[in-house]
This record gives structure tokens, C-alpha cells and sequence, in this order.
């Protein structure tokens, strides 16, 4: 038997009452009734603390028990998900069992179970969608940005040649690859890649360009991002990385928020120096296969960002590697798959 | 049946909001939430955010009673996952064409709409001594309160900002009702400009000394660089000779934030003391603002140096500290409620603004 107190439908005031009987067959009796009841449970709030837990009845009454009564005795429900829920909840031995488990369980999601599962979505992300997305961001950028090349058709047929003929040692033609010459207007010398398999390459980069295998280098690097779909990785980690602060932020405060948002930029920034590092990885081999210099394109990225401050150097603020690691690093790949320095 | 009729003979009772919950209690359940989310890889946080708000609004007395969130985790799980595929398919579309990302007019339209189902379920959500809580939301209402008022706010340097919440506060405490009983609000305007005069005041202050300790603090780590660090990691040498800057920006940075959660305070203390309850009941706060910017300052540094491990025992503290200094003048008994049905709002809508991190305190 429970004693506490009982609420009429839809009313604030409370009677003293009692609650017996077993589950399925409940008796109450509310004080001055001349009865008890049999009320129909409808509802019982889960064990949760020490949290008063309330039987709300079929006509809209609801008996409040004390804290410290054995609901679950009466009921039977000791072996209900909430119970044990509960039972874990009050046990300090599995409090710490589970803040090694959550962190581990949260490092490894992030730092193994993210890329691999951005990578898998990548490869299943239905063509259709990214052509869209291609031709959707061209017009986009084409509005705000570019305007059209001012080349003259020998000049693009011969660019046309070398990236076909890069396509093709590339050895795998899925996206489809495409290239898009443009006036860079305010982007000024720039080449880049969208994720559906266009590349688009500014009058300007080409124009400081001093060898054919400088820009070849560019166009083989961007190759590279479309090959291993590094825009949709960026993009499936980056969905990935907000679904992850939703779980476990549920519970924090606005200054937390604003924290994690400003880490998760910065993780950002790192994806894509990553995969930059991947596609110039990518860009020598290729080069290679095509039989042209892998290196000559460091040249040209010197050429570009010679002005800009900070950009030979690697830094946790910078989007793509340092012209200075990018040269390193380019060399030894180089190196490493027998190139002869020429 | 029972009238309610204010009896002036008998004298105002004050109840102070009592919360009884445990940082000890709250961390255990707050980690098995933790867990199973991550274990079920997210579906649990539906059950979760339940047992979190039952556990505070549990916990939470008035004159020996106790608040009941009555929210249902399957109704939240349904709630969240319509929001989410929301957000998802804009991402996608914003992909597709960034040009989507600027459709903000509709996001405008909707909104109001979103702001009352939200705050419709969360009060019907809640309930104290068998009777709950609800609340009327009208379209136009919200779109000036919650629309144009922070956009006219906005462009008129934060001078209009009191006038905002004086009408944002008036509009939720108008149109909420605790059964049949109605709350009336009638926040001061000029205690208002009062409290976002102070606001200023602190702000300049918290600027001066959060900015410079950030650059004193970054120009000793930069002073570090010249003088000792001759390693060849242009990481930890770029890092440190940026220091002073992004150190000063960052103090100035979080000064802002003292200052929102300031004036906050302050509108909270102006809008409730302003509230009645029909009945002859009032409500009472009285929180110090420097204090709740103590509080909340040395709870976040305390949950981001043990790497949130302090987050419960943080959310306690200011729940604990916030319902301290609430109270409620009773004129008479509170056992005189009636609830009656109303419309439950709309959970997708409350998940939306909960997933979004808007708030708006009862």
C-alpha cells in the first residue's frame, strides 16, 4: 500500500489518499470517501531519482506518491526499462564505467567512424544529385564572380588537349570530367573543381603560367579532388560533425555552443588541408603517368600567392597547406614513385 | 463548483520556488543519457531530453508541490526527425544552388508561426498540482514581437532593444494561462531603459578588462615566442606572435556575451515582478545580475576545463540559483485551479527552436 495524495480531474486541490492492490487491479481510497475506487491506470511516470511518481487515471485524476514508496514493488515493474535505467542512473560504479566508455565511444565516432562513413556516402551519393549540384554552383558562380573566357580557341584547344590527355592517364573516367575555362574577375588567377566532375581553370592562372606542365599540375590536382569526391566528404564530415555536437550537446549552455561552433570551423579548416594534401598526391601521380613534371606546378602557386602574407606557410588557420610543406611533400611523393628530378 | 474570488481579509502568503534536485543525482543520469544517445546513435536523446526536464521541473517545489514535464519521447523523436530532414534537404538544395541559402523571407514568415506552436507545447508541456499550462499565440502578435521589433532593434543601434523586450515580454506573459487562471504582464519601459543603460555600463567595463587581460595575457605568450622559443614548429611560432590579437578579440568577445546574459537577467527580474496571476497572485524575482553573470561565466570555464564533466553540476547551480530567487505572492490558497483543455502547440515546431538552441523561459 502506498499512502499519498490523490488529485480530482482537472484540479489543483489534494486529498490524502491511499493507492493498493496490484497491477491491472488498483484500489484507491481517497480520505472522507466512504469507498475506495477502482480506477483504470492510463499512465505512470518512470522511476527517475527521487522524483514523486505520478499514476495518472482514465478520468483524468491522478494519485502523486512520495518519493520514497516502492511503486515498482507494487506494480511489479522492477524489471521494466526504466527500472533499470534507473538502477544504472543510481549506481556511481557505472557513472564511471560510462565516462570512459562515452569518450571513447565519442574520440573513435569522431576520428575513425566520421571519415569512413563520410567516404562510403560520398561513393553511394546518387550522380543525378551531384550533376545538379554542379551545374547549380557554376551558374551561381558564374553570376557573382565570372565572366566569360577571353582566350581564343587555338589557346583553348591546347589546353583542352593536355587536360584530356590528363584525364586519361588518370585511368578512371567516373564523374566524367569536364573543363571550364572562365574570366576569373575577382577570383583572378584560380582553377577549382566541383564535385560532379567540372573543372574550372581563370584566364589569369593560365596566362602565369611559363610551361605547360605548371597548369597541367593544377588541373591534374583538381583531378584529383573530384576523383576521391572530396567535396562530398567535406560535406557528409561536416553534416557529420553537427550531428554529433546535437548529440551531446543537448544539454549545454549558449557560451558552450558558441565554443564548440568556432572548434568545429577550425576542424574544418583542417579537413580541407587534408584533402588537399591528397589531391596534390594524386596530382603527381598522374603527372607522372602523363610523363610531365610533377613538381612544376609549385612554381606557379608561388607566382599566385607570392603577395598574399602567410601563404607559404602551413597554419591551423589556413585552408590549404603552405606553398613551402606543399613543395616538401610534393618532392618526396615524387621521389618515392621513381621520378628522376626531370 | 468553486468560484475564485480574491478574499481581501485573509493576508498574501510568499512561496519561494524550492529545487531539491543533486549535482551527485543529475551527474549519473546525466551520463547513462550521454551513453545511450551516443549508443543509439541519437535516437535516445528524445528519451533523454525528457528525463533531463523531468528531473528539473521534478525536482522543482512550490508550497510542497512539485512542476511535471509531461512531454512523450516518441512525439520528440517524431518532432525531431521532421526537423532534421528539414535542415537536411536546405543543405542539399543549398548545395544544389547557394542561391537557396539567401531564402530567408520565408524562414521570416514561418517563423512567428514556429515561435507560438513552440511555446504552446512547451507550457502545455508543463503542469503543476494536476493543472497545466497553456498558451494563445496570435500570427501578427509574434511577427511584431519576435520579427520586426529585433529588426528594428537592430537597425536602430540596440535603442529600441528595451521597447523589444517589453513587448516580447508582455506577449508571453499575456497570452500564457495556468488552467483557466490568465497571466497579466506589464513590463516598466523605463526600468527597462534602466536596466539597458546599466547594461552599457557593464559592457564597457567587462570590454575594457576582458580585451586587455586577453592581450596582456597573449602579448607575455608572444613575449615567450622572442624570447625562449627557438623550436622550428611554425605552427607554435605562428601561434604565439598572433596571440595578443586573438587573445584581445576573444576577451572582447565573450565581454559581449557577460553583457547579453546581464541584461537578460535584468528583463527577467523587471518582466516577472511585473506578472500577476488571476487571483491576486504575483510573481517575484529577484536575481542579482552580477551575480547570474558570475555564475555563468564560472560554469562555462569549469565545464570547458574538465571537458564538460562539470556540465551537470553547472546546469544545477543556475537552475538552483535561478529558482532561489523566484517566488510567488499568493493572496490566497493555490489549491483553487481549475485546468480545462487546450491545444497542445506543436512539437516539431518546439524541437525546431530547441534544436536551434532559442529559448524562452517560463
Amino acid at each position: 500500500m502506498i499512502e499519498g495524495r490523490y488529485f480530482p480531474p482537472n484540479a489543483s486541490r489534494s486529498t490524502a489518499a491511499k493507492l493498493w492492490g496490484i497491477s491491472g487491479d488498483l484500489r484507491l481510497h481517497v480520505e472522507g470517501d466512504s469507498e475506495p475506487s477502482r480506477p483504470k491506470l492510463v499512465l505512470l511516470s518512470d522511476r527517475l531519482g527521487s522524483v514523486p511518481r505520478k499514476f495518472t487515471f482514465e478520468d483524468g485524476g491522478v494519485f502523486e506518491a512520495p518519493a520514497n514508496a516502492d511503486v515498482d514493488g507494487l506494480m511489479g515493474s522492477h524489471g521494466s526499462f526504466f527500472s533499470r535505467v534507473s538502477r544504472l542512473e543510481a549506481s556511481w560504479r557505472f557513472a564511471a564505467v560510462a565516462v570512459f566508455l562515452t569518450f571513447g565511444l565519442l574520440f573513435s565516432l569522431y576520428r575513425y567512424g566520421l571519415p569512413v562513413a563520410a567516404s562510403a556516402a560520398a561513393v553511394v551519393t546518387p550522380s543525378g544529385l551531384v550533376e545538379l549540384m554542379d551545374s547549380g554552383s557554376l551558374e551561381t558562380i558564374d553570376r557573382v564572380f565570372f565572366s566569360p573566357s577571353k582566350l581564343d580557341d587555338s589557346r583553348k584547344r591546347e589546353v583542352q588537349a593536355v587536360f584530356d590527355s590528363l584525364a586519361l592517364a588518370s585511368g578512371n573516367n567516373s564523374p566524367p570530367l569536364k573543363l571550364e575555362f572562365r574570366d576569373g574577375g575577382r577570383l583572378d588567377a584560380n582553377a577549382f573543381a566541383l564535385p560532379g566532375g567540372t573543372i574550372v581553370i581563370t584566364d589569369q592562372l593560365l596566362e602565369l603560367s611559363k610551361s605547360e606542365d605548371e597548369y597541367a599540375g593544377v588541373l591534374a590536382h583538381e583531378i584529383g579532388h573530384v576523383q576521391n569526391r572530396h567535396q562530398l566528404q567535406q560535406i557528409y564530415r561536416l553534416l557529420g560533425i553537427s550531428f554529433m555536437i546535437g548529440l551531446v550537446g543537448g544539454d549545454s549552455s549558449q557560451l558552450i555552443d558558441q565554443v564548440v561552433s568556432q572548434a568545429a570551423t577550425l576542424q574544418s579548416l583542417a579537413y580541407t588541408r587534408e584533402f588537399e594534401r591528397d589531391a596534390d598526391k594524386r596530382s603527381v601521380e598522374i603527372m607522372l603517368k602523363a610523363g610531365r613534371n610533377p613538381i612544376a606546378f609549385i612554381a606557379l602557386l608561388e607566382r599566385i600567392t607570392k603577395d598574399i602574407p602567410g601563404a607559404q606557410k602551413t597554419s591551423w588557420l589556413s585552408s590549404h597547406p603552405g606553398n613551402e610543406d606543399r613543395k616538401k611533400s610534393v618532392t618526396e611523393i615524387a621521389k618515392t614513385l621513381n621520378w628522376d628530378g626531370q | 463548483m468553486e468560484t475564485l474570488v480574491a478574499n481581501p481579509k485573509l493576508d498574501i502568503r510568499q512561496h519561494n520556488f524550492d529545487f531539491r534536485g543533486t549535482a551527485s543525482e543529475y551527474f549519473r543520469i546525466w551520463i547513462v543519457n550521454l551513453l545511450l544517445s551516443i549508443i543509439t546513435i541519437g535516437i535516445y536523446t528524445a528519451w533523454a531530453k525528457v528525463r533531463r526536464l523531468r528531473y528539473f521541473y521534478g525536482n522543482t517545489f512550490l508550497d510542497g508541490h512539485n512542476f511535471e514535464y509531461h512531454g512523450r519521447p516518441i512525439q520528440i523523436l517524431i518532432g525531431r526527425i521532421i526537423i532534421i530532414g528539414i535542415i537536411v534537404v536546405i543543405n542539399v538544395l543549398t548545395q544544389v544552388n547557394p542561391l537557396f541559402g539567401l531564402l530567408i523571407l520565408p524562414y521570416l514568415i514561418a517563423l512567428p508561426w514556429l515561435i507560438n506552436k513552440a511555446i504552446g507545447f512547451n507550457a502545455r508541456m508543463t503542469s503543476y498540482r494536476n493543472v497545466r499550462f497553456s498558451f494563445k499565440g496570435s500570427y501578427w502578435g509574434a511577427f511584431g514581437v519576435f520579427v520586426a521589433m529585433p529588426i528594428a532593434a537592430a537597425m536602430t543601434a540596440g535603442l529600441l532593444g528595451p521597447v523589444s523586450s517589453q513587448l516580447s515580454s508582455n506577449y508571453i506573459g499575456n497570452r500564457l494561462k495556468f488552467g483557466t487562471a490568465k497571466f497579466r504582464t506589464d513590463a516598466p519601459l523605463g526600468a527597462l531603459y534602466g536596466n539597458w543603460g546599466v547594461t552599457i555600463v557593464f559592457t564597457l567595463i567587462v570590454t575594457a578588462i576582458a580585451g586587455s587581460a586577453g592581450f596582456g595575457i597573449g602579448t607575455v605568450l608572444s613575449g615567450f615566442n622572442t624570447l625562449a622559443y627557438t623550436g622550428t614548429n611554425g605552427d607554435i611560432a605562428e601561434f604565439l606572435t598572433a596571440a595578443p590579437g586573438i587573445s584581445g578579440i576573444i576577451g572582447a568577445y565573450a565581454a559581449l556575451f557577460l553583457a547579453f546574459i546581464f541584461y537578460s537577467a535584468g528583463v527577467r527580474n523587471l518582466a516577472l515582478n511585473a506578472t500577476t496571476l488571476e487571483g491576486g497572485h504575483a510573481l517575484q524575482s529577484s536575481i542579482s545580475r552580477l551575480q547570474y553573470v558570475w555564475i555563468a561565466f564560472s560554469n562555462f570555464v569549469l565545464t570547458l576545463l574538465t571537458l564538460s564533466l562539470m556540465r551537470p553540476w553547472a546546469a544545477i547551480r543556475s537552475w538552483r540559483y535561478l529558482m532561489a530567487n523566484s517566488a510567488i505572492l499568493a493572496a490566497s490558497s493555490l489549491d483553487n485551479f481549475v485546468d480545462e483543455a487546450m491545444p497542445d502547440g506543436n512539437v516539431a515546431a518546439a524541437e525546431y527552436l530547441d534544436i536551434e538552441g532559442i529559448d524562452f523561459g517560463l
